[in-house]
């Protein structure tokens, strides 16, 4: 058994509610100056348009061929040498990501 | 107080909203109009003074009430739906009211309904530029609302909404732009409609104007919010179009998936777009890094626009359309227009996208799997689309995991010996065609020649998944396989795919390999001999298998410079002309027999000594053409080699150097060869890179060291020249070069063939470095290399932690240089604190592959780790405080390594007393208080 929630109130707006004086501030408090409500003017212009790199597909199975045998796995002429067990990676998913970019 | 009551109703749900709606406007019409009954009830007698005035007043009052309400609140939403709704009811039934007969639009009156949308604009302008976020928010979204739901509003009103609304598109928070470029789309709308069938020039300037900002807005705001809401509600026009399908390669994957899944599917007929446009679409769609925007585009593609093809084949009657939300029948005409629509010829080459799109398309169309058949007059006329249909169909059922599936390929394809003959076939057309291309006298011939040579690619895709387990088919096609390769017209890509497909039919054991080598080379000598013999014996002739043999080659230039020389030569230039054809035939066949050599090396395993036909091609054909004067020759003659040097390590042993001189003196064609070669090598043979033996000759230079002395290994005196050769190719300004040196590196460094310190420190600074911007593919490369590589192994974690610090250190300095450029030249680089993540991301020794397993209680908390054994973030840490104590170290660097230090997880659990871990957290201890008594 869970423990017992409890409902929350749904919000409601009180339209008969008399003006207050906290709405009043709310609505009638003009901003001090454009800037202030504004996007800051660097943010303007975006350098990349917003648009994503040239994707190039990037995966393990790219390091897991030869540049000249693109069809023959690397080490399939004799299995298990010279990579001493990769540890797993080739098994990690397929990254596609931009680079440094969106490590942020 | 009714009016109150029914906005608090109206905000519960949207359900019962229509019924308020219309006693709302019972209401309004009392109040506006002369009662034309007197009033019934009671409690209405208290209200007979209520006007239009107070009734408006009202509406307002309650309004002002939403302004506060927080944009997540769904009362808030409901509220404004509401008002919008009665606005709506209300105008249609005053415009009834006002004009029960007349059907013109032109002059807007004034009306009760107006006068209340004017009175709720007046009250809200002023307030979108409030102090208050959710009191901008909600003016904006009230107004943008009102804008489109209503018709029309007051003129004046629309220039004011207009200008607040413009203001708004570049307010700090993006929920209130979300709403200003709501309203602004539909008023982008509106001016682009009066530029057509107005006459008043401010309009049309208005129009406009709010369409080009909102163009800027699309390419520009910083919130993808923003952005999507804008794709959504613009206008689909010719002037908009580039820029809306722009977001298919938008930096934010829910507009991405926005674009395909909805918009493109609501833009109608797909044949409107150009041919690149679609091409792009189906390419960044289909091969998009999020899962989703991939389905939606497979799914555009498989039934949208094959429906845009189907739907214009069907008959002219009624009810031929199928209903709404369902699908035309298959048909097959319009598979074929779709597929020519996206240009199959080209993307329907290797690595193109029209194979990806057929794959989604036969995973979707179960029933166009079902009713597609290819009976044998299928085979006979071969169009690019007919065939790409039978191999893509054949491709997804030979590959489908559903045993149901593939039987339906085994079905419906020819069998193997029937197919043979039916490859036959289409190779003797092409062989045909290329022979009629090179006579240059029929027109067509080039045209028809492009289809059937992609369809004879097609059909020998198709050859190599067969089952030749029958021994005549199997037969048939090795015969036919073995006669067409040589032939010296056979273009290149499928002379690569006959190859193969005649590797595929050998036995696949050492002996059917060695067949399969012998074959080869016995056509490669066919080739050979065809022309050469041509040449010596049968002179009238020479010119016209000459020229065949090279638009063979594709090199049309050259044999048309060589029928000018001919026929223009007078009687003393005849001999020059010859030998000037002679040269060129001969560079045409060599590069022909190389490129079969190529091909053939790319399919054989074996050890090269022991296979004395190799051997031989190795001498007489590959070893010459290394040596030829002929760049393109060379290149090609080096490519075998290379792949020779696999199959042999002592070959390997005798050319690296050949190789290591190829870069350091070539061009950058000669230096990517050269890197591609290296690396392949050095991951077949990683025992070339050996420490020598103690006591061994190292043969080259050494004097210093006497071998005699060291009873030590000694380090490969071939490590340091290809050391060097990484560095360079990695800061080489070509592409071509640095692009496989990142790939070649990464592999060499994931197989540990190598470990060196200084090329992994230059891999890091590649990664962050702004010049590597312009290279997406090294740095894609490397966001998966580096973190896979320090996860994947505990040692290699240590010795990406060993360089960190150093790292770190070139990257401040970097950035500082940035800095001093200035004009925002430091956007170029991520900030030193990201740097600082990733470097404490990669060297997190929880991360580790196998780390929870390590008697680590496998909680991943690094307050658990009791072993004894000094982990990255220890090291790191370690490095980290010396180097902030360091004299050099200034500002930004003390900053960017604090930043490093705070993200380090260091065990709290004491080691072993007297490990190695124990020792190193005792130094961290001394010397992090030695930096605080530094600073106090």
């Amino acid at each position: 058994a869970g423990p017992k929630r409890k409902e929350k109130e749904p919000f409601e707006i009180d339209f008969a509610a008399p003006m207050s004086q906290a709405l009043a501030d709310a609505l009638y408090t003009p901003a001090s100056s454009n800037s202030t409500v504004s996007l800051p003017k660097s943010q303007w212009k975006s350098k990349t348009r917003n648009l994503l790199p040239d994707d190039k597909h990037f995966n393990s199975r790219q390091l897991l061929r030869l540049f000249l045998k693109p069809k023959a796995r690397m080490g399939s002429r004799r299995p298990g040498a010279g990579s001493g067990g990769s540890g797993g990676w080739a098994q990690q998913g397929a990254g596609g990501a931009a680079g440094p970019e969106d490590q942020g | 107080a009714r009016i109150c009551s029914i906005f608090s109703d109206a905000q519960r749900n949207v359900a019962t909203q229509r019924k308020l709606v219309i006693s709302l406007r019972k209401l309004h019409e009392e109040c506006c109009y002369e009662p034309v009954n007197p009033p019934k009830s009671k409690g209405r007698a208290t209200e007979e003074d209520f006007g239009e005035t107070e009734f408006n007043e009202e509406i307002g009052r309650c309004l002002l009430r939403v302004l506060t309400v927080k944009k997540s609140e769904p009362v808030g939403d409901r509220s404004v739906r509401f008002l919008g709704q009665f606005l709506k009811h209300a105008s249609e039934k005053d415009n009834a009211i006002a004009q029960p007969d007349a059907d013109t639009t032109d002059a807007f009156p004034e009306t009760p309904a107006s006068r209340l949308t004017s009175y709720i604009l007046n009250l809200l302008l002023p307030l979108l530029v409030a102090k208050d976020k959710t009191v901008r928010f909600r003016a904006t979204q009230i107004i943008s609302h009102i804008v489109n739901t209503l018709d029309s509003i007051d003129d004046e009103l629309f220039q004011l909404v207009r200008l607040g609304l413009l203001k708004r598109i570049r307010d700090k928070e993006s929920a209130v732009r979300v709403q200003a470029v709501l309203g602004l789309g539909r008023l982008a709308d509106d001016g682009d409609n009066e530029n057509d069938n107005s006459d008043d020039s401010d309009d049309e300037s208005s129009g406009s104007g709010i369409l080009e900002k909102l163009l800027d807005i699309l390419q520009n705001d910083p919130s993808a919010d923003v952005r999507r809401s804008l794709l959504m509600n613009l206008p689909f026009a010719p002037a908009t179009l580039p820029y809306l399908l722009e977001r298919a390669r938008d930096c934010d994957a829910a507009t991405r998936r926005a674009l395909y899944s909805r918009l493109l599917p609501a833009l109608g007929d797909f044949r409107h777009l150009s041919l690149t446009h679609r091409e792009k679409l189906l390419r960044w769609g289909l091969r998009d890094r999020d899962e989703n925007v991939r389905k939606a585009t497979a799914r555009l593609f498989r039934e949208r626009w094959i429906e845009d093809c189907a739907i214009s084949r069907l008959p002219d009657e009624e009810g031929a359309a199928p209903p709404p939300g369902q699908l035309s029948a298959p048909n097959y005409d319009a598979l074929l227009e779709l597929l020519e629509r996206i240009d199959v010829v080209n993307s329907g080459v290797e690595s193109g996208i029209a194979f990806e799109a057929m794959q989604a398309f036969w995973e979707g169309r179960p029933d166009y799997r079902e009713d597609i058949s290819f009976e044998d007059p299928f085979w006979d006329e071969l169009t690019a689309e007919s065939i790409f249909v039978a191999r893509t169909f054949n491709a997804f059922c030979r590959h489908s995991g559903d045993s149901m599936v593939q039987s339906m390929a085994e079905d419906k394809m020819p069998e193997v010996t029937k197919f043979a003959f039916i490859l036959q076939r289409h190779l003797n057309v092409l062989i045909e065609g290329v022979q009629k291309v090179a006579l240059e006298q029929d027109p067509d011939a080039e045209e028809d020649t492009v289809q059937q040579e992609f369809a004879v690619e097609q059909l020998l895709h198709i050859a190599l998944t067969l089952d030749y387990s029958d021994e005549i088919g199997r037969r048939k096609m090795f015969s036919t396989m073995r006669e067409s390769l040589a032939m010296p017209e056979l273009p290149e890509e499928c002379t690569k795919l006959v190859i193969e497909v005649l590797r595929m039919v050998c036995d696949p054991n050492p002996a059917g390999e060695r067949e399969f080598c012998g074959i080869v080379l016995e056509a490669i000598a066919e080739v050979h001999d065809t022309i050469i013999g041509d040449d010596s014996s049968v002179k009238d002739e020479s010119f016209h298998s000459a020229r065949s043999e090279m638009s063979d080659e594709s090199t049309p230039t050259k044999a048309k410079k060589v029928k000018k020389s001919k026929s223009s030569s007078s009687e003393d230039g005849e001999e020059g002309a010859q030998d000037e054809e002679k040269a060129v035939r001969e560079i045409m066949v060599n590069m022909k027999c190389l490129h079969i050599a190529q091909c053939m090396l790319q399919n054989v395993q074996c050890d090269l000594e022991q296979n004395s036909d190799l051997v031989t091609m190795l001498n007489n054909l590959v070893v010459p053409a290394v040596r030829s004067q002929e760049a393109p020759i060379r290149e090609r003659g080096l490519l075998c080699l290379g792949l020779c040097c696999l199959l042999s390590k002592n070959l390997a042993a005798e050319n690296l150097t050949l190789f290591l001189h190829c870069f350091a003196k070539g061009h950058e064609a000669l230096q990517a060869i050269a890197i591609q070669i290296i690396s392949d090598i050095l991951i077949t043979h990683p025992s070339l890179l050996a420490p020598l033996p103690p006591g061994a000759d190292t043969t080259t230079a050494s004097p210093t060291k006497s071998p005699s002395k060291s009873n030590d290994p000694q380090a490969n005196p071939l490590l340091k020249p290809i050391y060097k050769l990484y560095t360079r190719a990695l800061s080489s300004p070509h592409l071509s070069v640095q692009t496989p040196a990142t790939t070649a590196l990464s592999k060499l460094y994931l197989s540990s063939v190598f470990k060196d310190p200084a090329l992994l420190h230059s891999l890091v600074l590649a990664f962050f470095n702004p010049d590597t911007r312009a290279n997406p593919h090294l740095r894609q490369a490397l966001t998966y290399f580096l973190p896979v590589y320090c996860h994947s192994r505990a040692e290699n974690q240590l010795r990406l932690a060993r360089v960190a610090v150093g790292a770190l250190r070139v990257l401040v300095g970097v950035r500082e240089e940035l800095e001093v450029d200035g004009e925002g030249a430091e956007e170029d680089m991520v900030g030193l604190a990201v740097v600082a993540g990733c470097l404490a991301e990669w060297t997190d020794p929880r991360r580790v592959v196998g780390f929870s397993s390590d008697g680590a209680a496998g909680s991943g908390d690094a307050s658990k780790v009791v072993s004894g054994d000094v982990n990255a973030h220890m090291l790191l840490a370690e490095d980290v405080l010396e180097r902030v104590g360091a004299s050099g170290c200034g500002k930004e660097e003390r900053k960017a390594l604090l930043t490093l230090l705070a993200k380090l997880a260091l065990p709290n659990a004491a080691p072993p007393a007297g490990s190695p871990a124990a020792e190193a957290l005792g130094r961290i201890v001394a010397s992090t208080e030695e930096a605080l008594e530094g600073k106090a």
